[in-house]
């Protein structure tokens, strides 16, 4: 069948390419009188005929018009400007009207595109200008901070980044929160999003809730970001771009980290002074609790070789850069694009190809990527075809440290395997790091690595690796009829697939007999292995879905990325009664799903010939599994549209949908939505060409969408192959863990929504501002049970939570580049959200949802909660009146929520002449962070904070002394009992949560966009029709308070379809900043 | 028009038609089955019983061989405050109490759907048997512990707490029910090879049964000598118990596979690798039973332990040493014992369930009580005889008598000599013969009982660390240092009596538990300690 489609493709593509009509030619460019830019997309007709062509993005037009002809431009917001044709050239500058307010064309639900002025819910746009301004590589970086109530978690900067996208916060428990990805109206799995070039977006409209997306049913509950994709230009000429740019990425943020103190780890006995009780200095140690650095010779680890080989003396003073800093390197990113297109108003083609080739900070790192997509539309009378296929190969190589799918990346230590990052965390600051790099040098060898505990990050990063291979197809084919005025009908199929393969190999270390011997006997990594033999180890994942996620099954947890198959039917009937006064549409429609997963492993730690990874040449067994799900779904959906006289309009839709996760008596639900929109400016005369007010519209909508957060399967209990088994052909199989039951019915959202959008001052300054308030019943959520029931967990419907809050978009242009020379805007959006828990399981306890992350009636969610001090009722830390130590509070500490309750975006852009510069940043806050990279820093002794009182005995600052029952005094003189590993390491004080809590609020500036619009400097050439140049840069800047030593809040530990967010640790690689320029050259 | 009509008809005919009728009904889940056979739970659930006991899925019961006095921890790594010092709070040690509960929900399964198929009796039989086995381990530790509402998920999400006594006593019940069950049905479907532990054979199950009786009615005989169990053992003493040539061992077939191994060995040993796994490395000989077993003249002692490898450099392999619980000056690993080759047989070794030699005590000290356990002909006929006996299979089963030759380069073991049965039995006679209290029965006159759980601590060292712990705790036996731990920072002089239920269970069941009181585990006995 897939064989078909591409065949089908291939095809229409040949068609397409059938010479456009060619006549002799008027040309020009149509630019706009308030900022002197040219306006793609204005609509060109012959006066008198329904002959005509739009502009290209340049602003340029080709029209074949006999001489004396009118030529009517129009565009939105413009006035529509008469010219007639006197010469062969005929430029036009266009004037904004301010009668045309609210006429913005925005893309709906299944491609319905409807003025902005009859929606009764809010949007929001993305010009592909301000999505792509920075060269983003992944669309949703490229809408951070440009949208309300729109929050983008970019969660770690590896090289290949986990993204999630989320509107409206958290409203869902357990369940996913994130929002629709729909491409030319077809929804497409969330993972694909990578894989479009972000070049080829046309626009980007972002459906804020649940009501706006009401139509596409229960995945839209979340909202949805729907992106049209380009189909070619209408301008009759074809159109060659070429864009090159490079960025640079350099790690931004380092946590704050101690210089003064070099190692020692609690070791006691004849390393410790006997007189002064002080650390001394420990060759092998991986924690930095020793004395400071004084510039003096010491030995570094065991002798080299042997017990009598030589000896590695290093100066035992810091490095002015710390290993820690000199182990990344800086990563480049360089993209090509090219794009062709070509078309008239009936037919157009697009074709572009992509090229990413990306290395990261951390060096070997690599992600390459090619994408390749055609797409176009053709008219044949009443009948039109529109198609688009994408496809998209990317091949990552990373390391592997193991930190994820419980794969063992590195060698395990006494200590467990470690992250990367915690490796290198580990590296105190006299390190020689220059000795470690060399594989056949020094310490490249793991038998002489000199901390006793730790592994060489080069050797992970050399020979524990990560190979990943995507291949995605995103395919679509529109049919379409117009057989009257009044009725379209469309069928649409779309075809949206990957395969994934993934090989994690890990080479074999094989140890000598002198490394196992332990010459310090500490315990070293070598002696765990006394067969002299570390295996090495191949594991190859291959999933059919969506090309990205790392699957569903229980060996993979992870994003469960499906495949989908989709057939769309709709009936658009619409007409206009009483003089155009009133326009009543009814759209109906049919919607067909498959969503489809495979995925198989496997994997051993025996391989025969060392360096060989193949699964065919192994000893012992083969590790295997595969997984499959299916999800099946039919849907039915009406929309009723009316409209009077373009101020009142009034939509309702329905949408029944059945699905295959529910049971059969579960399976049928509806949701309804209702929305209105009212523009007093035009309905009430005295409100007309107001001088002050030039717009306004009111509007509100209310809906109900289910929300189904079961997965496949999850309603029947099922048994599995119990651990060992089989024994020969004795198979064992034992109950799951899990209680599903078949009464599970969809989480159901009610949402009520209401705003206003108001324009000042000739629509100089607008601002739009909506309020909604949605309730989520029947959470879906795996409730712990007392595993006495014979379950630990049940997967209920309980509970209730409400999400609410106000989102607040302002748009001004201060300076007008056509009145001043100089242009000015200003934008900011902001966005308040609140959500509580209102109802649990009665007589349950609070739900814990990971991560230390709570769910507690009458509280935000998700809550941090986690172990605290006691303290006094002013909330003062008690210390001990002898040891001068804080001691553990019973009982847990409600920290807060760990989304952000604010977002603040705002921006600038000036102009002048060919020079623009646009400006992003954002702020969020309201929320609090677990800095777990507080704990590593803590253990190895390399963070700031345990430098804070320099290793010597201090009084706990603001502490008190409790000499009665309620009675406390401040703590002047008591000091800690040791000021070194014994209080940060031993104490309760490193294992307490509440030192490591911080507020999880940052400043950011997101992007810088420098750009020279160098047209002017070509305007001799022939063939080169537009050139661009620009300086760009990402996360230049970040803000954080004092008390954050650690880093980037917005990074966290958590997948992207887990709802947990503000807890982060040394899984992530800190924040990078990216700068770079960029060439654009248009033929 | 009609055409354009009849072109969108075909449209929506052709999206509806694509659906096939079950397209909706996925209710099949293609990745794990919703159904099983009773020979398929049943080997499953034997296995894991056996594993929880063995060393466990989280080394459950590995506290209770360091407090024991068997091993202490390694000097290798940073000192365990809950183990060393007492330091236990609802998170230590509580895995076992899940894994129960788990390994019981299959048993109960088992139960309830052969309870259904008359042919099917002899899986009800055993799931009984067994669902007592691990609640008497939940009990012992627990005390109250949820019973009659537990295992109802649909209806009762908060289950009550049973009182201990009331538990316990129908456990016994439950033995007695399924020994009929057996007795009553010699048609039914034999398990076959899906029983791991008897293959087939009923007759063992029975006296696995009756075994459990024993200890059942054994647990409670110090504070209540005339429990219900103890009265209720003559209706079934002529099923006989286990012994030194029947007893309780479960293999399915491990072998020297990842995951396949045999329980203690794969928890205790090396992996499928040749590399030593965590506890291998971490739990040491401890000095306190190196130096019991010493004083005793115990051959076991080159079974329990290897040599260590060094010591300062200097090669004494062959010698067993040990730190005591909780020192604060340790020694490193090579300078220490690890668990020996009487314990570490081999990767396919069978998992011991409940051993002969722990049945035979259990008699000898029933006969001891004068309770009524005769009426086999395998019934040893005086408390002496069955110690003796006892003894004896424990020597059998340890393989007494083993050498082990030591590479004198590196003082690592090269190679293991075991004795034949015969050989350690002839051992055994030697060493309860002496004229040493704890060994020899006549040495031992008017302190039999200390004898006997003296000698049952040295037989059930390794492979089941609970039993000891909860005898010592009923008995008083073997007496351990004071204080037990030499960690500066213990709590207590003394052992834990009991466990802290699991902060699962407060967070998921909290308004029973408060119910059950307040827990101290220095001082809330459960009801059979003294």
């Amino acid at each position: 069948m897939k064989k078909k489609l591409l065949i089908l493709f291939c095809v229409s593509i040949l068609l397409i390419q059938q010479a456009f009509a060619q006549n002799r030619t008027v040309t020009g460019t149509v630019t706009a009188k308030d900022d002197g830019q040219p306006i793609p997309g204005v609509t060109v007709k012959i006066k008198g005929t329904n002959t005509g062509v739009q502009t290209g993005t340049n602003g340029t037009f080709t029209i074949s018009v006999p001489t004396g002809g009118v030529l009517v431009f129009s565009f939105v917001g413009y006035t529509t400007a008469l010219v007639t044709v006197t010469g062969p050239v005929v430029n036009v500058i266009m004037e904004p009207a301010s009668t045309a307010l609210g006429e913005v064309v925005v893309t709906t639900s299944l491609g319905i595109k409807h003025t902005e002025r009859d929606l009764g819910y809010a949007t929001a746009t993305v010009t592909p200008k301000e999505l792509t301004a920075t060269d983003v590589t992944n669309i949703a970086n490229g809408l951070t901070a440009k949208v309300s109530g729109l929050a983008v978690y970019t969660l770690d900067n590896g090289v290949d980044p986990n993204v999630s996208v989320v509107l409206r916060g958290n409203r869902s428990l357990e369940g996913n929160n994130s929002a629709l990805i729909v491409v030319d109206g077809v929804p497409i799995p969330g993972g694909t999003l990578s894989s479009i070039d972000p070049n080829d977006v046309a626009d980007v409209t972002v459906l804020k809730g649940a009501s706006s997306a009401a139509l596409y049913g229960s995945e839209a509950s979340n909202g949805a970001i729907l992106i049209s994709t380009k189909r070619g230009s209408t301008a009759g000429k074809p159109t060659i771009v070429y864009e090159n740019s490079v960025q640079a990425e350099r790690i931004a943020f380092y946590p704050k980290l101690q210089t003064q103190f070099g190692t020692y780890g609690g070791e006691g006995g004849a390393y410790v002074d006997p007189l002064t009780g002080f650390s001394r200095y420990v060759p092998y140690e991986n924690q930095e609790y020793g004395p400071a650095y004084d510039g003096s010779m010491v030995q570094l680890g065991a002798p080299i070789g042997s017990a009598t080989g030589p000896v590695d003396m290093v100066k035992y003073s810091p490095y002015p850069t710390s290993p820690i800093e000199a182990f990344f390197q800086t990563g480049i990113t360089e993209q090509n694009d090219i794009s062709y297109q070509e078309g008239d108003a009936k037919n157009s083609f697009y074709m572009s190809a992509q090229n990413v080739y990306r290395t990261t900070v951390v060096p070997n790192d690599k992600n390459v990527k090619y994408a390749f997509s055609v797409r176009g539309h053709r008219t044949y009378g009443i009948f039109s075809v529109d198609y688009s296929a994408a496809y998209t190969k990317t091949n990552i190589s990373t390391y592997n440290d193991g930190t994820t799918n419980g794969i063992p990346g590195s060698f395990v230590s006494n200590a467990g395997a470690n992250s990367l990052y915690s490796s290198i965390l580990q590296l105190p600051a006299f390190y020689p790091i220059e000795k470690f790099k060399d594989p056949e040098g020094f310490y490249g060898n793991p038998n002489d690595f000199p901390d006793a505990y730790a592994i060489n990050p080069y050797w992970v990063i050399d020979n524990s690796r990560r190979d990943i291979q995507r291949d995605v197809l995103l395919s679509q084919l529109k049919l379409r009829l117009e057989p009257t005025k009044w009725l379209d009908a469309s069928y649409q199929v779309s075809d949206n697939f990957g395969i994934n393969q993934e090989r994690d190999t890990k080479a074999e270390v094989d140890f000598s007999p002198y490394a196992i011997s332990d010459y310090f006997h500490a315990g070293n990594v070598p002696s765990g292995f006394p067969t002299g033999k570390s295996p090495g180890f191949v594991s190859d994942f291959y999933a059919y879905g969506d090309g990205n996620g790392e699957g569903a099954g229980s060996f993979y947890p992870g994003d469960p990325g499906y495949s989908r198959i989709e057939g769309d039917a709709i009936l658009d009937f619409h007409h206009n009664f009483f003089n155009n006064n009133f326009k009543p549409s009814l759209i109906i429609g049919n919607s067909i799903r498959q969503q489809y997963l495979k995925e198989m492993v496997t994997s051993s730690n025996q391989l025969l010939v060392s360096g060989f990874y193949n699964i065919n040449t192994i000893g012992g067994l083969i590790n295997a599994a595969e997984d499959s799900y299916v999800i099946n779904n039919i849907a039915y959906f009406g929309d009723l549209n009316l409209g009077w006289k373009d101020y009142l309009n009034f939509e309702a839709t329905i949408r029944n949908e059945q699905d295959s996760r529910l049971s059969k008596a579960e399976r049928s639900f509806y949701y309804p939505s209702a929305k209105l929109s009212f523009i007093p400016t035009d309905a009430i005369p005295g409100l007309k060409d107001n001088k002050i007010l030039s717009y306004a519209k009111l509007y509100a909508s209310v809906s109900r969408v289910g929300n189904i957060d079961i997965g496949p399967y999850e309603i029947y209990n099922t048994y599995g192959v119990t651990g060992g088994f089989p024994y020969g052909s004795l198979g064992g199989l034992s109950a799951g863990t899990e209680n599903f039951s078949p009464t599970l019915k969809p989480e159901l959202t009610s949402e009520v929504e209401f705003g206003a959008e108001l324009q000042f001052f000739n629509s100089r300054l607008s601002v739009n501002a909506t309020y909604y308030d949605q309730h989520v019943k029947n959470q879906t959520v795996p409730i712990n049970t007392t595993v006495s029931t014979g379950y630990s967990t049940s997967l209920l419907n309980i509970g209730e939570t409400e999400s609410s809050g106000e989102e607040v978009q302002v748009t001004g242009q201060v300076l007008t580049q056509a009145q001043n020379k100089f242009g000015w805007a200003l934008g900011a959006n902001f966005s308040n959200n609140l959500s509580k828990v209102i109802s649990l399981l009665p007589g349950g306890q609070p739900l814990s949802l990971g991560n230390n992350e709570y769910a507690v009636v009458g509280q935000p969610f998700p809550l941090l909660e986690g172990s605290d001090f006691v303290r006094d009722p002013q909330g003062q830390v008690v210390v001990d009146p002898v040891t001068g130590y804080p001691s553990q509070k019973q009982t847990l500490t409600i920290y807060g929520r760990t989304t952000p309750q604010y977002d603040l975006g705002a921006n600038s852009t000036f102009s002048y002449k060919w020079i623009s510069l646009a400006i992003y940043a954002e702020y969020r806050g309201g929320d609090v962070l677990d800095n777990g990279l507080g704990g590593t820093l803590t253990f190895t002794g390399a963070g700031l904070q345990t430098a804070q009182a320099g290793r010597q005995v201090f009084v706990y600052p603001n502490s008190v002394i409790q000499t009665g029952p309620n009675t406390y005094v401040k703590n002047t003189n008591v000091n800690v009992e040791n000021g070194n590993y014994g209080f940060w390491q031993q104490s309760v004080w490193s294992s307490t949560m509440s030192p490591f809590v911080t507020s999880g609020a940052f400043w950011k500036l997101r992007e810088v966009d420098l750009s020279f619009n160098l047209d002017k400097f070509i305007k001799g050439s022939k063939f080169m029709r537009g050139a661009t140049f620009s300086l760009t840069g990402r996360n230049l800047f970040l803000w954080v308070p004092k008390t954050n030593y650690w880093g980037d809040p917005e990074l966290s530990n958590a997948s992207p379809t887990s709802n947990l967010r503000g807890v982060n640790n040394d899984g992530q690689t800190p924040e990078t900043r990216v700068f770079g320029g960029s060439l654009k050259v248009t033929f | 028009m009609k055409k354009y009509i009849l072109i969108v008809a075909i449209f929506f005919t052709v999206g509806i038609a694509g659906c096939k009728k079950d397209f909706l009904s996925q209710e099949v889940n293609p990745n794990s089955p919703s159904v099983t056979t009773p020979q398929l739970t049943l080997a499953g659930a034997l296995a894991t019983a056996a594993t929880i006991i063995n060393g466990g899925i989280n080394f459950d019961y590995a506290q209770y061989g360091v407090w024991m006095q068997y091993w202490t921890n390694s000097g290798n790594y940073v000192p365990n405050a809950a183990l060393d010092a007492f330091q236990i709070n609802n998170t230590s040690f509580t895995q076992p109490f899940i894994d129960l509960y788990q390994n019981i929900t299959n048993f109960n399964n088992l139960e309830t759907t052969s309870a259904t198929v008359p042919a099917d009796a002899n899986f009800q039989a055993i799931a009984m048997i067994m669902k007592v086995y691990d609640f008497q381990q939940l009990v012992d530790q627990w005390g109250d512990v949820t019973y009659s509402q537990a295992f109802q998920p649909s209806t009762i999400l908060f289950p009550a707490y049973d009182s201990a006594q009331s538990v316990y006593n129908d456990l016994v019940k439950q033995l007695d029910a399924a020994i009929s069950l057996i007795n009553k049905s010699p048609g039914a479907t034999n398990p076959g090879i899906s029983d791991i532990v008897f293959g087939g054979n009923m007759v063992g199950w029975k006296k696995f049964a009756n075994s459990l009786k024993l200890r059942l009615a054994i647990r409670q005989s110090t504070v209540n000598k005339a429990n219900s169990a103890a009265t209720d053992l003559a209706s079934t003493a002529s099923e006989g118990y286990l012994d030194g040539s029947t007893d309780a061992e479960a293999n399915p077939g491990y072998s020297n596979t990842a995951g396949k191994q045999s329980p203690f060995w794969g928890n205790y040993g090396v992996d499928a690798n040749g590399n030593p796994t965590f506890p291998n490395v971490y739990y040491r000989g401890n000095i306190f039973f190196i130096k019991a077993l010493n004083s005793y003249n115990d051959p076991r002692l080159t079974s329990v332990y290897y040599g260590t490898s060094a010591s300062n450099g200097a090669t004494i392999g062959g010698n067993a040493f040990g730190d005591p619980q909780g020192s604060p000056t340790v020694l490193s690993n090579p300078s220490t014992s690890g668990p020996g080759p009487g314990l570490l047989i081999s990767p396919g070794q069978n998992a011991v369930l409940f051993s002969g030699a722990e049945s035979l005590f259990l008699q000898a000290e029933a006969l001891l009580d004068g309770y009524s356990v005769s009426g086999a002909a395998t019934t040893p006929a005086t408390a002496q005889a069955a110690y003796q006996a006892a003894i004896t299979a424990s020597f059998v089963a340890l393989k007494a008598g083993t050498t082990v030759s030591y590479d004198p380069a590196t003082g690592l073991p090269a190679a293991v000599s075991y004795p034949s049965a015969a050989t350690s039995t002839a051992l055994a006679v030697t060493y309860y013969s002496q004229n040493i209290a704890n060994v020899g029965w006549a040495a031992s006159a008017s302190n039999e009982q200390k004898a006997i759980i003296y000698q049952k601590w040295i037989a059930l060292v390794g492979y089941n660390c609970l039993e000891p712990y909860l005898e010592y705790e009923r008995t008083g036996f073997p007496v351990l240092p004071n204080p037990v731990s030499k960690d500066p920072t213990a709590v207590s002089p003394t052992l834990p009596i009991r466990s802290y239920y699991p902060q699962e269970e407060l967070t998921t069941n909290g308004a029973q538990l408060a119910k059950v009181g307040t827990i101290n585990i220095f001082t809330t006995k459960i009801f059979w300690e003294q």
